[in-house]
């Protein structure tokens, strides 16, 4: 036995090869990104033969999980619950022609939000998919979940989706196994047009099939004991009962647990669809009154009958957006046990301390680009280039150039492009031209750019498109793209360009640039510029190239440059407040503006920008 | 003691993970469950960055403010930001240089909650080993004279040897002995 702190993502990455997962997909995102690089690891280690890929998207992965599944081998697919909205046409038609071997969709939640859009519960794109949902509560429980759901989706023929959330991704627990033994199934696909290419007629045939799949379902979920119970007394009634699950329920656990409140019954609920209606029944009627405790929405809450005897969030109790953390399920707890007249917890919130920290006007720390990123040179470039433009922007780290007021939108993956085609008719039917520089990054691009590339360039829309090329998926771990021909495990892939990806779309003009450069980069953007406004023009495709120094630490910066302000500074903050560089600030002791050297990552992209020239390289 | 909980903070890039991973591998060769949650994605882009380290039987990874035993914060202003955690009695070892520290209006909450507070100066131990990105390991060395929790000097030290990357390891141990010294030089005085 071995035994190893492993981050939560490990640990399912453990539970999918100990249940003999053959094919991992994933598209990175987080809290879900080191799954797939946890499962190469121990691929690696355990010597396996596991299939594994960075898919292009998130449906792409899906759909090549689901063409193994269908092959008879073991499969899963890893994403974010963002990333599930992308797969979300390729679930919703798996569920109906099922599957073959066991086939797992991973999707983690991310209440709060710490790194998403949204605080959407992958929990009910199960329910409107129509298949079956794993909750875990810790890391080690998703591991053993794993196998579980991996049986019951080769058994049933369904695909099964495990919805880990951040606290679970984003956990480390020490955990033991074993050794891992590789499964030697054989791919086998069988013909049977009717299901696989299945048309409307059978399609309401495997509706039916699908749905006797699911009761049959819920009637195992009553008895899966392990991950469903509740710690009733039989015979006994309470005033009042929790109903918890996923995080949540490790958060009550914990705290009854600690307070020794036996009198507090909980039902703990992980497979919320389908539902374990009689399991719940059972609780319902030992408890006066019910407490649902869920993240992040209210399906467990919806799914419980009997309306009179819920509180939760729909009756106000507990907070309907936001993460769920200790201190707000003591303070939720607290206050619905004071408000039935039941004895409270022995400590709430100290309140005073937080208002004490409030008062201390602590700064705010916003995330910002890294000191040295290539980003922040291709933002300063273009918003100087183009001040009065719409700046359209996506997905990664580059969102964050919105601190140097160069980017206005952020919709979803490839939306930079969709929303600047968008606003140029919405103008040009005006009358009006209103110029729109559009960034998104090289990953984002290969993910969901090029059907919007192609939409903008067939209906004739006009832009600029600044494709921020940093040689890598930055904000998600550094994962390779399409264009390095590195493939997920390290081997040697085929390297896709994004030149000709622009070019294959329909794009005449397009230009490679240093931003690091900013004068080639502004004479770049200005004929860019015209070359819009010409009769024959179109789209321009601006490619911003230069490595991120997280991912390509020496080769990013090969001479670094040692700089200095001098005394023509006029402390105009321009280079403080326009280039936002972590490294440049306002020195409160010297009373003057000044570089941290420390923080400084020496790539000169400074030393053109003051307007008075007061940025020099020192000597 | 059954349970220890700590809170690391700082900001991104100042190596809370590999602090929290240190801490975490220690408490697991002495036998101990260990539970930890970390922060990843968007905020580590130079944000407020807090990781979290339970040990013993817990389900949940999340440290409940006002429960800390231990608060450890790489940057002076996060430490105040991250001071709801700490437990009555608890302990917060502070990277930092000012001799203002801890701010004035704090001091009566520290004094009422016998909260235990020590300011060091962990970025210029680092420095003066060659290594100025290693207060993290500064700070862990002056903590590991205190010999608090389930962690004494030897077992930690042992842990970074262990964990660390080959060509940092030599380093990394110069630097947290110095933070080591340190400490024992202020019990000295």
């Amino acid at each position: 036995m071995k035994q190893e702190i492993l981050l939560g993502n490990g640990a399912i990455a453990l539970g999918l090869l100990e249940a003999g997962c053959q094919v991992v997909t994933s598209y990175p995102g987080t809290p879900s990104s080191e799954i797939l690089p946890e499962v190469i690891r121990l691929v690696k280690s355990e010597n396996l033969n596991t299939y594994v890929e960075w898919s292009t998207n998130e449906k792409v992965a899906l759909d090549n999980a689901f063409a193994a599944s269908i092959a008879g081998k073991r499969a899963a697919c890893c994403m974010k619950q963002v990333g599930l909205n992308v797969a979300a046409d390729s679930l919703m038609s798996a569920a109906y022609l099922g599957t073959k071997g066991a086939l797992m969709i991973i999707s983690c939640d991310d209440p709060g939000p710490h790194s998403s859009q949204t605080e959407q519960d992958t929990r009910f794109m199960a329910r409107l998919a129509k298949v079956p949902v794993f909750d875990p509560s810790t890391p080690e429980e998703a591991r053993k979940m794993i196998r579980v759901a991996m049986d019951m989706s080769e058994e049933f023929r369904i695909p099964v989706i495990l919805r880990p959330a951040i606290r679970v991704c984003h956990a480390r627990q020490g955990i033991s196994y074993g050794e891992l033994k590789e499964n030697r199934k054989k791919g086998k696909f069988e013909k049977d047009p009717m299901r696989w290419a299945a048309t409307p007629r059978f399609r309401l045939i495997l509706h039916g099939e699908l749905n006797r799949k699911l009761r049959e379902i819920g009637k195992k979920f009553e008895t899966l004991s392990d991950y469903n119970f509740h710690t009733l007394e039989t015979g006994k009634k309470y005033l009042f009962g929790i109903v918890a699950g996923g995080v949540p329920y490790a958060v009550i656990r914990d705290i009854l647990t600690d307070q020794g409140r036996d009198d507090i019954p909980v039902l703990k609920i992980a497979t919320p669809f389908p539902f374990p209606e009689g399991l719940a029944a059972t609780f319902m009627e030992a408890c006066d009154r019910i407490l649902v405790v869920e993240e992040t929405d209210t399906l467990i809450e919806y799914l419980l009958r009997d309306r009179e005897k819920i509180l939760g969030r729909l009756s106000g109790h507990v907070p309907s957006e936001g993460e769920l953390v200790p201190g707000v399920i003591r303070e939720t707890l607290n206050r619905t046990l004071e408000e039935l007249d039941i004895e409270p917890l022995d400590r709430g919130p100290d309140h005073a301390i937080t208002e004490l920290v409030k008062s201390l006007n602590l700064p705010v720390r916003k995330p910002t680009l890294c000191p040295g990123c290539p980003h922040r040179a291709a933002f300063f470039a273009i918003r100087k280039s183009k001040p009065k433009a719409i700046f359209t922007s996506d997905i990664g780290c580059y969102t964050l150039g919105l601190n140097l007021g160069a980017v206005d939108t952020c919709l979803d993956m490839g939306a930079a492009i969709t929303l600047a085609s968008g606003f140029y008719h919405s103008f040009s039917q005006d009358g009006l031209d209103q110029s729109v520089v559009a960034t998104i990054g090289d990953s984002t691009f290969f993910h969901s750019g090029t059907a919007g590339l192609l939409n903008a360039v067939y209906n004739g829309a006009r832009f600029i498109l600044v494709i921020l090329d940093n040689l890598t998926t930055a904000m998600t771990g550094m994962q390779p793209t399409p264009a390095l021909g590195i493939r997920a495990d390290g081997t040697e892939g085929k390297a896709v360009s994004l030149e000709r990806m622009a070019a294959g779309c329909g794009v005449d003009f397009i230009e490679v640039v240093d931003p690091y450069d900013l004068n080639k980069m502004g004479e770049v953007l200005k004929k860019a510029g015209e070359y819009i406004n010409e009769p024959e023009g179109g789209i321009a495709v601006i490619i911003a190239r230069h490595p991120c120094l997280i991912a390509y630490r020496d080769e990013a910066i090969p001479e670094r440059k040692k700089v200095k302000i001098t005394e023509d500074c006029a402390e105009c903050n321009f280079c403080i407040e326009r280039f936002e560089c972590p490294a440049i600030y306002h020195d409160q002791e010297l009373g003057r503006t000044n570089i941290n050297a420390q923080v400084c990552s020496g790539c000169g992209v400074c030393l053109s920008i003051c307007p008075k020239g007061a940025i020099v390289e020192a000597a | 003691m059954n349970k220890f909980n700590i809170v690391l903070c700082g900001l991104g890039g100042q190596g809370i993970l590999f602090m929290t991973k240190v801490l975490a591998q220690a408490a697991l060769r002495k036998g101990w469950d260990v539970l930890g949650a970390e922060t990843h994605g968007m905020a580590q882009r130079g944000g407020s960055v807090v990781s979290h380290l339970r040990l013993g039987r817990v389900q949940n990874s999340l440290v409940e403010t006002g429960t800390a035993h231990v608060l450890f914060a790489l940057e002076e202003d996060e430490g105040y930001r991250n001071l709801p955690f700490v437990a009555p009695g608890g302990r917060l070892f502070v990277n930092t240089s000012s001799t203002a520290f801890p701010r004035e209006e704090i001091r009566g909450y520290l004094t009422e909650k016998k909260i235990v507070c020590r300011a060091v100066p962990a970025v210029s131990i680092a420095t003066a080993m060659g290594a100025a990105l290693s207060s993290n390991l500064a700070l862990l060395g002056y903590f590991s004279a205190a010999g608090d929790g389930p962690f004494d000097h030897a077992d930690l030290r042992a842990t970074i040897a262990e964990v660390s990357p080959d060509r940092f390891r030599e380093a990394n141990l110069r630097v947290f002995d110095a933070g080591f010294e340190k400490a024992m030089e202020d019990k000295g005085d």
